[in-house]
């Protein structure tokens, strides 16, 4: 049975066939016709006058031939392959696409060489087909399977180097399997493989790296720290021997900062140090080496959320209460216009995107002490411990909707909703007359809690310096999206549906354009294992075994039905040329 | 009576005003009418004289010539005669061949030939082809006065002549009005239409439809008068033999025709009217 939905070409070529053979059916039934006489018509005339006789069916050559060259389109179309004999093996090659691989030496980079290897090994012994996979942080197939060295080199176009790890062990499985264990598999990289001792007769490991000294910085963040933000800078050494290094620093346009750096072999240095929140972006070279792409980094402003919190509390102290506790968590904005949180004790709720939180003010209370249950999954209760905490509720169950959070016995003390159009609504059942907890360290939790969630869900990036290859995470009101990569690249996306996963394949600044606002993230090279030069090596390990048996590889013998539907259609024109066909 | 066919007899009434029938000399003879016959007769015209045999009129005796010449001598005038026109109209069913005009063409011709012999002072009688050969009522009078022109026989003229042949008046103007499409020998037919006759004339009037094959295809073709089918797949072969088979039909007509002294033409049906210069080619109307 033809999986016909795989192959739309032949489903269609199928669908004529019936066509066919309805126009010939059509073609064949007799039009009736009243003639003067049929002393005319006494030629090769069947006459019926007998009665109904049934007649078989005549079809003419032509319709053989038709019918018979569909068919053996549909064939084609299913692409059908066929076991024939093969002495060479096809190849499949991993390539490293980590950035060590551009570490140069000599003004050659590992990626030359291998570039170089593989060209000269399809010059010497060009296999059947290729198929390239790319081992960067996942495994990666290339394309379709080429045939030739020209198609090969275009494939290899997008062998950039720019991961920040080589999943090589992953990318021979997957070639292991793409291969079927028939094909020899090539992992050109600048490593030495994790087992030296390869036993599989299918795989051969060349690598290309040379031990380089390098200094790199592994790692660096900025964060922020009152109305300063922090910055910390790691640079590390990776050379054999104890070696110097100069790093500057520049923010913005302020003037360049440098210092000389003296680190001894595989030891590495921490920079900490503050600069204004107002400050823009902040790079950090190291003197040019070996390699590149690891000895700068950007940093750029951590993203500053702040909630609007409006407190419409009637008890003056529960208010003081709560204001200084908002106040200290440091994520309250100044203003509480359009409020984005709106603390109360009444059912309304102020603003469109606004939460709320309702304070359950009922006048008979129990002072509950435990045991409470505390749903760890929701990112209110992160941290909070009540053990020995005095909490006075109201013995009320939890209303329709709400799904309690923390409650003691089956009172539920805090509770949330999320209602039609997002926002949540949380209902605290406290009295605090009679309650310790705004008296315990997790008062100030709660409150960081409910305000850093509130947050969360405000659009915008949630991170403004990433390392290379990491998703930094969007949160869009649904408005269509365009990425602007480094490189100048652009990525739209027309319809997000709140949340987005951004992609960081290169290291620079990208920003993102959300309706009429720009946002910019900076991604950074960040690895130390593959700035590590230092285990870079070149050699082989493995080797394919010699064949000298022919396989059965299955090939692709589409060609040989499309000459058979050929020569059929040939000799159909040519039979309607002469009018042979009986028709 | 159809009236399309009525409307027809008429059209063709009109159409026939336009001609006379052409009557040959050796008709010229017959009953006592107001054409002047070939041979001596009645009427006021002087012709000639001659000796009195016995049995001649004696009241065509010029006695004048008597006392002169004590000669018995009589006057002859030319005879004055009335010309006949049979019309045998083939009466089958294939006379009415659906889809075309052919029974439309058969009333408009009898009408006109009626008509055109009319205007050539000739008596006329129209006999149409059924289970023997009939005469149609009235017809006598003018072509739209006729009655009864059915076409739905399913019997042959030739058939219908071994079951009763008509009765032809002698050294009249014969004319067969039919598609000819029977199989058969012409001759036996023909020699029994000319026998006493003047003349005789045979139409062929074909649809287009009878003397085109068909387009290519699939073809159940059905006797119209026998109702026989028959399938068969037209192509560019089976075309041609169709038209060499009715070539071959017509030529042994016309060798018929020519065997026996008639005169025969093909008018197509469907182009009556601008084929009527072939009834003037062969001498069987002329301008009136």
């Amino acid at each position: 049975m033809i999986p016909f939905l795989t192959y739309p070409l032949a489903l269609m070529a199928l669908a004529a066939v019936p066509a066919l053979a309805a126009i010939y059916l059509l073609r064949n039934r007799f039009r009736r016709k009243q003639v003067s006489s049929l002393v005319l018509w006494r030629f090769q005339v069947q006459s019926k006058a007998g009665g109904a006789k049934i007649n078989r069916l005549q079809l003419p050559l032509l319709f053989f031939l038709e019918l018979l060259a569909l068919v053996l389109l549909v064939v084609a179309a299913t692409g059908p392959q066929w076991k024939l004999p093969q002495s060479a093996r096809p190849l499949i090659v991993v390539l490293d696409d980590s950035f060590s691989m551009r570490a140069v030496c000599d003004q050659v980079s590992a990626q030359a060489r291998a570039h170089d290897y593989l060209e000269k090994l399809f010059r010497r012994q060009p296999p059947p087909s290729a198929r390239l996979i790319l081992a960067g942080r996942e495994p990666r197939s290339l394309g379709a399977t080429a045939k030739s060295w020209r198609e090969v080199d275009e494939l290899l176009a997008q062998w950039q180097c720019r991961a920040p790890a080589a999943a090589i062990d992953a990318a021979i499985t997957l070639a292991a399997e793409v291969g079927k264990q028939q094909a020899n598999i090539l992992v050109l990289t600048d490593h030495r493989p994790a087992d030296e001792k390869i036993s599989s007769q299918r795989l051969e490991c060349h690598a290309f790296g040379l031990p380089l000294d390098n200094f790199a910085i592994v790692n660096a963040s900025r964060t922020a720290f009152g109305e300063q933000d922090r910055c910390l800078l790691e640079v590390a050494n990776f050379s054999t021997g104890a070696r110097a290094t100069k790093l500057t620093v520049q923010t913005g346009s302020n003037s360049v900062q440098g210092s000389s750096i003296l680190l001894g072999a595989h030891e590495s240095q921490r920079l900490v140090f503050n600069i204004p929140a107002a400050a823009p972006s902040l790079r950090a070279t190291l003197d040019a080496d070996s390699l590149a792409e690891d000895n700068e980094v950007q940093l750029l402003p951590p993203i500053r959320k702040r909630v609007r919190v409006q407190v419409a509390l009637a008890n003056e102290n529960l208010s003081a209460l709560v204001n200084r506790t908002l106040d200290a968590t440091g994520l309250r904005a100044a203003i509480s216009e359009n409020p984005e949180l709106v603390i109360h004790e009444t059912e309304a709720v102020a603003g469109s995107n606004a939460w709320s939180l309702a304070w359950s003010t009922v006048a008979a209370t129990n002072a509950y002490t435990g045991p409470f249950i505390v749903d760890t999954s929701q990112p209110l209760a992160a941290g909070i411990a009540l053990e020995g905490v005095i909490w006075a509720a109201a013995a009320a169950t939890n209303s329709p909707g709400d799904v309690p959070v923390i409650f003691a016995g089956n009172t539920p003390l805090l509770s949330a909703r999320e209602d039609a159009l997002g926002r949540r609504h949380l209902t605290l059942n406290l009295n605090p007359e009679i309650s310790t907890l705004q008296n315990t360290p997790n008062w100030p939790i709660l409150f960081w809690n409910i305000l850093s969630w509130r947050i969360s869900e405000m659009p915008g990036l949630k991170e403004s310096n990433a390392r290379l290859g990491a998703e930094v995470n969007l949160k869009t009101t649904g408005e269509a999206v365009t990425v602007i990569q480094p490189d100048g690249g652009k990525r739209f996306f027309p319809k997000t549906g709140g949340d987005l996963a951004l992609e960081t394949p290169l290291p620079g600044i990208y920003s993102v354009v959300a309706s009429a606002t720009t946002n910019q993230f900076s991604v950074n090279v960040l690895a130390a294992d593959k700035s590590d030069l230092s285990v870079c090596a070149t050699g082989q390990w493995g080797k394919w075994s010699e064949d000298t048996e022919h396989r059965l590889v299955e090939a692709s013998v589409v060609w040989i039905f499309g000459l058979l539907a050929l020569a059929l259609l040939t000799t159909h024109l040519y039979l309607v040329a002469t009018a042979k066909g009986g028709s | 009576m159809d009236t399309a066919l009525r409307q027809a007899l008429h059209d063709g009434e009109k159409l026939g005003l336009r001609y006379a029938l052409q009557i040959p000399q050796v008709a010229a003879s017959g009953w006592t009418g107001s054409r002047s016959g070939r041979r001596a007769g009645s009427s006021i015209d002087f012709q000639d004289f001659r000796e009195y045999q016995p049995g001649d009129d004696l009241r065509f005796i010029d006695w004048g010539i008597y006392a002169r010449s004590d000669r018995l001598t009589v006057k002859l005038f030319r005879e004055e005669v009335t010309p006949h026109l049979d019309l045998i109209l083939d009466g089958s069913r294939s006379m009415n061949l659906e889809n075309t005009a052919k029974a439309n063409a058969v009333a408009q011709l009898a009408g006109l030939l009626a008509t055109a012999a009319a205007n050539a002072q000739c008596t006329q009688a129209v006999w149409l082809s059924g289970e023997g050969f009939q005469r149609l009522p009235n017809d006598t009078l003018t072509p739209s006065a006729w009655d009864k022109l059915e076409l739905a026989s399913q019997r042959t003229p030739e058939q219908a002549f071994e079951i009763l042949p008509p009765k032809f008046r002698r050294l009249g103007v014969r004319v067969l009005v039919s598609d000819l499409l029977w199989p058969g020998e012409p001759v036996q037919m023909l020699r029994r239409l000319r026998d006493g006759a003047a003349a005789l004339f045979v139409i062929q009037l074909l649809a287009r439809d009878d003397a085109n094959p068909p387009e290519h295809g699939n073809l159940r073709v059905v006797d119209s008068e026998t109702g026989d089918e028959s399938e068969i797949y037209i192509d560019a072969s089976i075309a041609r033999q169709y038209t060499d088979n009715l070539a071959q039909l017509q030529q042994s007509w016309a060798d018929a025709c020519r065997q026996c002294g008639a005169h025969m033409t093909t008018l197509i049906a469907e182009d009556l009217e601008g084929s009527l210069s072939e009834l003037e080619a062969i001498q069987l109307l002329a301008p009136a």
